[in-house]
């Protein structure tokens, strides 16, 4: 029997990759710029339409925040509202603040009213560096990405992920909510803060478009790359990549500090754009919405998230706007119950969300399932090497010990 | 002052003592089936209605307990046997899929008993309270009362878990999943009864709860989220585990509470709780990890 | 002084020593192979080397370095790859990639961020895959393979993170065989390059190896030397090899 192992060395070298910015991406990119650009809606920037579009596409790169760490490193954390709302009440307060200074109160006040109802009588000190836009946007990107940093080595270090991470993430944004509504008098509590004025308008939509192609691209590259194909093997196998020599913990506080980064610009954005912000921004809720934009988008997708977002938020607008009565309740009602048999339906049926699960089929068509994949190559194998045989039969007549 | 603290630190025990009704169902099914519920609030939650209804038709309190149990357990069955037992070996989703199931459950909730809370009375026998300095705060007998049926629960689970049959099948399936399996024990039906089990005793919370601060459709998530902390600091390893980490908690807010207020005493037991797992990352009562 | 050298290694769980006060060493361009009953604390040993279990008492070192307790990353990157028992591999990741992660680089996050894959690196991957004779499969994920190919895909893993030893745990399990047989040839040449650590149970691997050998036997170490001699050993022969039959 002979065995060469030196290699046939007739076989093709060549890797299939997918292309940084692929074709389609490219194409449907340009057929949204162009639809928003030549759409009716887009001439009164005020049009309600306008704005849910930029709304979502925050929450879209909230989402794609969320896709990094659990779809690329394994990491589900139920806390990532916390960087998001950050994010965006640092940017909301500073509108707030320098809001106040043009245009006084009922009052008459040149504070922001939340803190005229609590007694205070000027900005506290500690919010004055606020007042500066450039600070207030650093504040809002560099705090979140310290706090991711900080809670990454508390935890990864340690090993805690999976579940654990989980519920610890998911107490962070339970608590960051209460501490809002508890400080009123520096956050606007309960009523969350309102009343300044925002961006949204044909300028910033723009500026949202490129943040988000930037997004985009960021996360195509840093998963693509090679620093990316090490962040699925330690969500495939972390055990493995240690004793490859990765430190695990390390690679995960790097994405996860980029998410968070990625996560708190989102928020910084949204509160620019929708000009109000409130503790449910931070809190589990919005947290576990995003996970479930990804999810239904498809896990390990970048693409993924933005459908998962447009398409829930979408739906959601739509369904709460329609006004059609089923056994005496008005459908906005049954709304959240949709929502629910959603979570358990994409869960249970389709876990690898809509690009996942199209991925799948047009790779099927092309080349069979996976199940078959494996049958053809392990006969393939057979054929080749005539010893694969799971039994492990020993031939009569072997030495065994 | 020192009597305040003591008094505090008295009713900080009957916190602990919720705690612990709340996180010994949660416990248990994270232990042995290894997935974390997070319907678990929205379980409390139902198990409070109940005793609003058994209230609101002239019950007593120690008739809507086992009834709560009961309800709790029944629900706990079909969301195991309609969602939970497909997705027993992705425990990430299965908090998603759990999400959406304490959604569904708070939306009919909803349906039933509308949005204001319902008020639930007190059994005469936990009027009062106990006396012990002549100057309130006394300490009420309900808060005994929490303790006792802490206690009481700790004791039933421990029995059941490590004296009867049933409970040794529950250590073989937690310890070796696929051994148990081949020696014959229904590995599925464990996880199931476990899961009604745990579910019931969310029940039990709920009904307890009840008294203190209505039931409202929203109650139960905080002590849910408190109750993963129980898990978190205390560890599933061991039993124990379940009233160590309580009684740390509950103690902590109370009395962190009474020092400064109840957002900081949440705050400052969470950072303590993240500090903990530095050292113990599996909880206190974690798995050792082999050595 | 000895690549690996292993001193009153000790290591109790709950007072049962599984192993005890082992001395042991394996030189440079050795192929050693370990042998022992269940139990003997053979992948115990390998996951203490590993840094996986922490030993309750002993020194281990390596190159001359004292690695006794360091973490399992730190200790791969001083020149230790293990192949675990069970095929451990990024299911998702193609063949290519396996390969790629394995590749011997500075692997601290902020090095490894701009990092491509040189031509040169490729050309190592490639070489290594022709080796390993997965060539073919290199665009397809890992979790399509068979267990056969797992092993070897694993093997070319430790290949191309060019260690100073490698430890394999068993890596003929669940082979037919010829698969063994394979397998053997393909360790030999390895260890024309490298020092190997190997924990085998079949004797038909081991004897076409036949070089020198370690018994261990409840943590303890029971013979050592060539193999035939070994083999004639009273003792080995009582708790290992049976009576008699071999």
């Amino acid at each position: 029997m002979a065995i060469n192992l030196a290699g046939g060395g007739a076989t093709v070298r060549k890797v299939r990759r997918a292309r940084l910015i692929p074709l389609w991406a490219l194409i449907l990119g340009a057929l949204v710029m162009a639809l928003i650009g030549t759409s009716p809606h887009y001439a009164g920037t005020d049009s309600y339409v306008v704005g849910l579009i930029g709304k979502f596409l925050c929450f879209a790169i909230f989402a794609l925040s969320v896709d990094l760490i659990w779809g690329f490193a394994g990491i589900l954390s139920l806390g990532q509202a916390v960087y998001f709302g950050i994010g965006a009440y640092m940017v909301a307060l500073s509108m707030k603040l320098n809001y106040t200074l043009e245009n006084a109160t009922r009052y008459g006040g040149n504070i922001p009213d939340f803190m005229e109802w609590n007694g205070l009588t000027e900005v506290p000190g500690f919010m004055a560096p606020l007042l500066s836009t450039p600070v207030a946007v650093a504040l809002a990107l560099a705090i979140p990405t310290l706090l991711a940093f900080i809670f990454g080595v508390i935890t990864f270090k340690r090993h805690i992920y999976g579940v654990y991470c989980a519920v610890i993430t998911l107490a962070e944004a339970l608590i960051l909510e209460r501490f809002i509504v508890e400080y009123q008098a520096y956050t606007g509590g309960f009523n969350g803060i309102t009343d300044y004025s925002n961006l949204r308008g044909a300028p910033f939509l723009w500026v949202i478009i490129a943040v988000t192609v930037v997004c985009f691209l960021g996360a195509r590259v840093l998963t693509h790359s090679r620093i990316g194909t090490v962040l699925k093997s330690i969500r495939d196998n972390d055990v493995r990549a240690e004793f490859m020599g990765y430190n695990v913990a390390n690679y995960r506080i790097f994405v996860f500090c980029i998410s968070a980064f990625m996560a708190a610009g989102a928020g910084a954005m949204y509160a620019a754009w929708v000009g109000i912000v409130s503790f449910l921004d931070t809190g589990p809720l919005l947290s576990v919405e995003a996970v479930i934009w990804t999810a239904v988008g498809g896990r390990a997708t970048i693409i993924g998230p933005f459908i998962g977002a447009f398409l829930i938020r979408g739906l959601e607008f739509v369904l709460s706007g329609l006004d059609i009565e089923l056994a005496g309740r008005s459908i906005a009602e049954y709304w959240q119950i949709f929502m629910g048999a959603l979570f358990i339906a994409v869960v249970l049926w389709i876990p690898d969300g809509i690009v996942g699960t199209i991925g799948n089929w047009v790779r099927k068509r092309g080349t069979g399932t996976l199940g078959q994949i494996r049958e053809d190559q392990d006969r393939l194998a057979h054929d080749r090497q005539h010893d694969w045989d799971p039994a492990g039969a020993t031939k009569p007549g072997e030495e065994r010990v | 002052m020192l009597q305040q603290l003591f008094m505090q630190s008295l009713n900080g025990l009957g916190v602990a003592g919720i705690l612990v009704i709340a996180a010994a169902g949660l416990a248990i099914i994270f232990g042995v089936a290894g997935v974390i519920n997070m319907a678990h609030g929205q379980f409390i939650m139902v198990g409070a209605y109940v005793a609003a209804y058994v209230d609101s038709q002239g019950g007593s309190m120690f008739l809507a307990i086992p009834l709560a149990f009961i309800v709790v357990a029944i629900l706990g069955l079909v969301v195991e046997r309609g969602v939970i037992q497909w997705i027993y070996d992705r425990p990430l989703e299965t908090l998603l899929a759990t999400w959406g199931v304490g959604i569904i459950i708070e939306v009919i909730m909803k349906f039933i008993f509308g949005t204001l809370g319902q008020k639930v009375g007190w059994p005469d026998l936990l009027d009062g309270s106990i006396k012990i300095f002549a100057r309130p705060p006394h300490f009420p007998y309900y808060r005994v009362f929490h303790v006792a049926l802490a206690i009481a629960i700790m004791a039933v689970t421990f029995y059941i878990i490590y004296r009867t049959n049933f409970g040794l099948k529950v250590r073989a399936v937690r310890r070796n999943r696929s051994m148990a399996g081949c020696l014959g024990i229904d590995t599925a039906k464990i996880d199931m009864l476990i899961f009604m089990y745990g579910s019931g005793l969310a029940g039990i919370a709920g009904a307890v709860i009840a008294p203190i601060k209505a039931a409202t459709i929203d109650m139960g998530f905080s002590y849910a989220v408190s109750s993963y902390m129980v898990i978190v600091l205390g560890g599933v390893g061991n039993l124990l585990g379940i009233p160590t980490g309580s009684f740390l908690i509950g103690e902590g807010e109370t009395l962190l509470a009474f020092r400064y207020n109840t957002v900081i005493g949440q705050l400052l037991v969470f950072l303590a709780i993240v500090i903990a797992i530095r050292v113990f990352p599996r909880g206190i009562f974690g798995y050792q990890e082999r050595r | 002084m000895a690549l690996l050298e292993i001193k009153g290694l000790t290591t109790e769980v709950s007072g049962y020593k599984i192993i005890d006060n082992l001395d042991f060493s394996v030189e440079a361009n050795e192929l050693r192979v370990l042998l022992g009953p269940n139990g003997a604390g053979k992948t115990t040993l390998i996951a203490m080397i590993t840094g996986q279990f922490k030993p309750t008492a002993g020194k281990i070192f390596f190159d001359g370095k004292d690695i006794t307790g360091r973490a399992p990353d730190e200790i791969f990157l001083a020149g230790i790859s293990r192949k675990f028992q069970v095929p451990n591999m990024y299911e998702t990741l193609s063949v290519y990639d396996n390969v790629m992660i394995s590749l011997q680089t500075d692997r601290k996050v902020f090095k490894y961020m701009f990092k491509r894959v040189s031509p040169a690196e490729n050309e190592r991957i490639w070489e290594i895959l022709e080796f390993i004779e997965l060539a073919d499969r290199a665009n397809d994920p890992a979790d399509t393979m068979s267990h056969g190919e797992r092993q070897w895909l694993e093997m070319g893993m430790l290949i191309g993170s060019n260690p100073k030893l490698l430890l394999l745990d068993e890596p003929t399990t669940g082979m037919t065989e010829q698969g063994k047989q394979r397998t053997a040839q393909l360790i030999e040449k390895i260890a024309k390059s490298h020092t190997v650590l190997l924990v085998e149970h079949d004797m038909h691997v081991v004897r076409r190896l036949g070089k020198k050998v370690t018994v261990l036997h409840q943590g303890k170490l029971l013979a050592e030397g060539p193999l035939a001699e070994v083999v004639e050993n009273e003792m080995v022969k009582a708790v290992y090899l049976g009576k008699g039959r071999h």
